[in-house]
């Protein structure tokens, strides 16, 4: 059967390159997004810091558990983003365990070089746990004693820790980007006040290391205890970050993809079959069975699929590295990630085209084996009229569950919003494929009149054709449909998002200044700013994530710590419910969109953890509009005290009348690393960051939507090229070519205006509730140009794909096309 | 000779209704016929009168609205499709009106296909003295649309003959065949059935043609109006003329 299949493939090369395109470039889309994914998985942190330690007592994640529908128990594990922290006095409690040798907690404070350069503060007791620190001198002794790296031993240093300026003797050289203070410094310096982020224990010689792990664990509670395989997890480390970026964005968008590959193969696929019903109908009537034709489809399909596979994984490989390099580039990825070079992502990219292929091979080949030898022959080339009443209720099946989907299209962030979105549209095609041959029978009836009065005798061929060729036609539809469904909205979901952002930043800002600082600001910050004259309020500001169960996974949410006193003159965040007023520890403000999300309500307690996993149990006091521009959660800053990871503030907005400008400008300078912007500057800074990390979404729905684009142009070519000789019988009985290029062009029109109606009300519909469930607006925001980009370019593709290659059948003389020479 | 009286294909009642868009078209109205093994038919009639459905639907490629048909002691309408194909590969044969042959083969390929498929190994002498009597031998290598629409037939009736079928269905053999092609591709047929004691039914408009069959029917709205034994080619001419003319009659009558 397979060379039979290769026989009959290598006859109609048209049909099988167009699917041998939609595979290879669905490997090649699955292949990188899957390196994406296994280099996240696969990536583990080798220790640095804790190179020296043989065991790290470290809270790195937290866990949440929930329940299946089936009752059964799962949990997630979500890393914390702002890093957990351990009891300092459990350092002791392990000091008197048998076994140990050296035990050292270990710190995280925030310093910047009056240069500007992060620096990581520790205690010199941690410096044990970190293999050949000191290069030169000796350790700190005295509290304004540092060891640090690149600076004369001996010299003076200025640095900003925790957001204040203080002057330092260098008593050491020391590799790295560490700065050590003496234990005692660094215990009054640390952001968390008897925590630590991590202790490091060193057994003694010859001690039972398994042992001494058990008995840790006993004392530590929560936390874990690391040896040196995955120490490197206590470290904080953007390179962790990334790699949980990378599995979220590679997992979500290949899956979206997946989908994507399904539909467009089995659509290829599908036509590919259908346009060789003559030939398969011959094939059974000379004496194949029903299994036989299928396994020759079937076969055929995974030959194909191989050969794309072979085409499309190098390609994919390279599609990756390419990747990252642009991640890298645009701060993505920490330069020198490790990624890996797709030892799986290659084969499961491989197999998923593969089996797709397959599946749309047995689905085609089950309505072909399907039909009677005898229905096929004579002049069997026409299409059976209409689709089974089968196919008509998935079709109404599937409207309804697109219908209902956007009713209850409600998401949150934008990467949640985007799923909702895919999902509608997917639901909206599927049923746009299946409805296809009604659609286009109906269209048909209706454009009869309007292609005849504008092309004529053309024209009224055009609407035959289109009316006879329902079922045929209907691939190309749904390719339409999807091309122009995909561009009108997920793309413009994005800008929609990224301009309501910054709207609501820009409309909710009452503050005409801010004091910001990437490094941080210290309490003495606000109390000077607040000693200014002039100023009538200074909130500090911490951006923060903190974690909620969703359907018993643990999601993060952006947050924002605030102090509550003088918010209403700086912040407004458009209220709808409750107040926030009443915002104080205990008490927690979220926005209308977390609030349906997570079906939270004013007045209740709920459940969320803060960035170092703290449980926390606030009441909701207040529900506002604004989200998008100032996160979903707020929380007061006196909950969050001693739970960030720098413990500082992020920035300050100032509401203050011009006079006190001077009075600002001088406290910005007391504080080195911080400046003095006005909020334009504030919200333009969001709106080129919102715009940097929307870059890998905008790119990867580029080529989602470019994937769409070059499925549909498939499909008309293989369309077009398929309709010889009935283009050539026409010609025969006496059509001009002029009259077949008319007719095709009206045939090709009455399609497209169906698609771009079906396929604009889709995007609409998708794009409206989605935006409406984030932003409250009705009515999306669609960019002209965009609009013009995808009307034109829709135009463009459906004339272009179907008028060139018909062009191509009508150079050549109609005889060549015609009769028994099949 | 040897006369078989045992029937090789028999059909009871036949009825095939096509559902058209407008009107259902009854392309068969209750044909009832016995072909005796070892027996050469030929069905004729005017165009349009359900020949070809009668063959199809004879031959198990089609399934009847009502009625049954039996090969040799088999009913088909109880058979599975894989079932129905397996028989027919085994012992039937059947050279189609127009599009026999499958373009991405060649013209041996295309004559072994039905073998390949059921994975049986081709009888070498039978077939080359097959391709010789269709006159192909030079020809085998090429592929079906370098064929001119005669040799595209006999490329057919070489290919229902390569498996030795118990019953032979050729719709028009010789319609696109000269005269001293037409006489072979007859002589062929009618050689297997002398020979081989094979069955052979075939749709003809040719007088002179069905002239080689042991029997004429002779279909008209899809009833058998005529079934004569061995009339020769001038009474089986005076029967269709008759018809025509008859036809023509009734559809004068029809039209107000
Ligand atoms: N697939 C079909 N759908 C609808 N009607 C059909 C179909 N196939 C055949 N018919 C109709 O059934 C009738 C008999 O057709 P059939 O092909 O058996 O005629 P025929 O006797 O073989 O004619 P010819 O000599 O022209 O080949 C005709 O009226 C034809 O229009
Ligand atoms: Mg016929």
């Amino acid at each position: 059967m397979t060379s039979l299949a290769a026989r009959m493939l290598r006859h109609r090369p048209g049909s099988s390159v167009a699917t041998l395109l939609a595979l290879a470039l669905g490997a090649l889309i699955l292949t990188a997004m899957g390196v994406l994914v296994e280099s996240g998985l696969r990536y583990h942190p080798e220790p640095v810091r804790y190179a020296a330690a043989d065991l790290v007592v470290a809270r790195t994640d937290t866990t949440f558990t929930g329940k299946e529908f089936d009752g059964e128990i799962y949990r997630s594990t979500v890393a914390l983003p702002e890093g957990g922290t351990v009891p300092a006095a459990l350092a002791g409690r392990i000091r008197d365990l048998p076994g140990v040798s050296v035990v050292g907690t270990d710190e995280n404070i925030p310093v910047v070089s009056t240069a500007g350069v992060p620096l990581s503060g520790r205690g010199w007791g941690s410096a044990a746990l970190t293999p050949a620190v000191l290069e030169a001198g000796a350790a700190p002794d005295r509290d304004d004693e540092v060891a640090l790296g690149g600076v004369r031993l001996g010299s003076r240093v200025d640095l900003v820790v925790g957001g204040v300026l203080r002057s330092y003797t260098v008593s050491g050289s020391v590799s790295g980007d560490a700065v050590f203070f003496t234990d005692a410094q660094a215990a009054a310096l640390a952001p968390h006040r008897g925590e630590v982020s991590a202790i490091g224990v060193i057994a003694a010689p010859g001690a039972d290391l398994d042992d001494l792990r058990n008995r840790i664990a006993g004392l530590a509670g929560e936390a874990r205890v690391l040896t040196r395989d995955d120490s490197g997890l206590a470290e904080q480390s953007t390179d962790r970050a990334a790699a949980v970026l990378l599995i979220q964005v590679g997992a979500s968008f290949g899956g979206y993809v997946v989908l994507l590959v399904i539909f467009v193969v089995a659509a290829t696929v599908g036509l590919s079959v259908r346009h060789r019903r003559r030939d398969l109908a011959l094939v059974r009537a000379v004496a194949a069975t029903p299994g036989q034709v299928r396994r020759m489809i079937v076969a055929e399909s995974a030959l194909i699929s191989v050969i794309a596979g072979v085409l499309g994984v190098p390609g994919g490989l390279a599609a990756a590295h390419w990747l990252t390099a642009e991640l890298t580039g645009r701060g993505f990825l920490p330069a020198g990630f490790p990624m890996v070079p797709g030892a799986l992502a290659g084969p499961a990219a491989f197999l998923i085209v593969l089996v797709s292929a397959v599946l749309a091979g047995l689905l085609a080949a089950r309505r072909i084996s399907r039909i009677k030898p005898a229905e096929a022959l004579g002049e069997a080339a026409a299409e059976p009229a209409g689709g089974g009443k089968a196919r008509f209720i998935g079709g109404l099946i599937a409207l309804a569950a697109a219908g209902s989907a956007a009713l209850a299209a409600v998401a949150a962030t934008g990467q949640t919003a985007m799923g909702a979105a895919l999902g509608m549209l997917y639901l909206f095609v599927l049923a746009v494929s299946l409805l296809a041959p009604w659609i286009n029978r109906s269209a048909a009836r209706l454009l009869a009149t309007p292609l005849r009065a504008v092309f004529g005798t053309s024209g009224y061929l055009a609407a035959a054709n289109l009316r006879a060729n329902a079922r045929g036609t209907a691939t190309v539809l749904t390719s339409l449909v999807l091309a122009v469904g995909f561009g009108g909205s997920v793309w413009f979901l994005q800008n929609n998002i990224e301009r309501q952002a910054v709207a609501e930043n820009h409309s909710g800002l009452l503050a005409s200044r801010a004091l910001v600082a990437p490094a941080g600001l210290s309490d003495s910050a606000v109390a000077a700013l607040r000693a200014v004259p002039g100023v009538r309020a200074a909130t500090p500001i911490r951006h923060t994530t903190v974690l909620a169960a969703l359907m018993g996974d643990g999601e993060s949410v952006a947050a924002r710590a605030v102090d509550p006193a003088g918010l209403a003159s700086t912040v407004d965040l458009s209220v709808k419910s409750g107040s926030l007023a009443a915002l104080r520890d205990g008490t927690v403000a979220i926005s209308r969109t977390q609030a349906s999300m997570f079906r939270w309500d004013l007045g209740e307690k709920v459940e969320m953890r803060l960035g170092d996993g703290t449980a926390i149990h606030p009441l909701v006091v207040a529900i506002y509009q604004r989200g998008l521009g100032f996160g979903d959660v707020i929380l007061p800053l006196a909950t969050v005290v001693g739970h960030t990871a720098t413990n500082l503030d992020d920035e300050i907005l100032i509401s203050a009348s011009a006079s006190a400008d001077a009075g600002l400008r001088e406290v910005a300078a007391a504080h080195p690393g911080s400046t003095l912007v006005d909020t334009a500057t504030l919200t333009g800074g969001l709106a080129r960051d919102l715009a940097l990390s929307a870059w890998l979404n905008r790119m990867l729905i580029a080529v989602m939507v470019g994937y769409t684009v070059v499925a549909a142009a498939n499909t008309m070519v293989m369309a077009a090229l398929a309709r010889r000789r009935e283009l050539a019988l026409l010609r025969l009985t006496g059509v001009t070519r002029r009259q077949v290029r008319r007719m095709v062009n009206a045939e090709q029109i009455g399609l497209l205006g169906t698609a771009v109606v079906l396929g604009g009300a889709i995007a609409a519909l998708t794009l409206s509730s989605v935006v409406r469930a984030l932003t409250g607006n009705l009515v999306p925001y669609v960019p002209p140009l965009g609009l013009v980009a995808v009307l034109g370019g829709t135009t463009v593709l459906a004339l272009a794909t179907t008028i060139l290659p018909i062009a191509r059948l009508l150079r050549v003389p109609p005889v060549e096309h015609i009769g028994i020479k099949e | 000779m040897m006369v078989h009286h045992e029937p090789a294909v028999r059909v009871e009642g036949l009825t095939r209704i096509y559902p058209a868009d407008g009107e259902p078209v009854r392309a068969l109205a209750g044909v009832d016929a016995v072909f005796t093994r070892g027996t050469f038919t030929a069905v004729m009639g005017p165009s349009g009168s359900g020949k070809s459905t009668l063959l199809q639907a004879a031959a198990g490629l089609d399934r009847p609205t009502s009625g049954s048909v039996w090969i040799g002691g088999t009913e088909l309408s109880r058979l599975s499709e894989t079932k129905l194909t397996e028989l027919r590969r085994g012992r039937i044969g059947f050279v189609f009106q127009a599009f026999n042959l499958i373009g991405a083969l060649t013209v041996e390929e295309n004559i072994l296909l039905p073998l390949r498929l059921s994975g049986t190994r081709p009888d070498r002498a039978w077939l080359s003295q097959v391709i010789e009597r269709v006159g192909l031998s030079d020809r085998l290598r090429h592929r079906p649309s370098a064929l001119s629409g005669g040799q595209q037939q006999r490329v057919a009736i070489a290919r229902a003959l390569a498996s030795r079928p118990e019953v032979i269905f050729c719709d028009e053999p010789t319609g696109a065949l000269d005269t001293n092609t037409a006489a072979d591709v007859l002589a062929l047929l009618r050689a297997v059935v002398d020979e081989h004691g094979q069955t052979v039914v075939m749709v003809t408009h040719d007088p002179v043609a069905a002239s080689y069959a042991d029997r004429v029917i002779v279909l008209a709205d899809g009833r058998i109006v005529h079934d004569m034994p061995q009339p020769g080619a001038d009474r089986i001419a005076e029967h269709l003329a008759a018809l025509g003319h008859r036809r023509a009659v009734t559809g004068e009558g029809a039209v107000r």
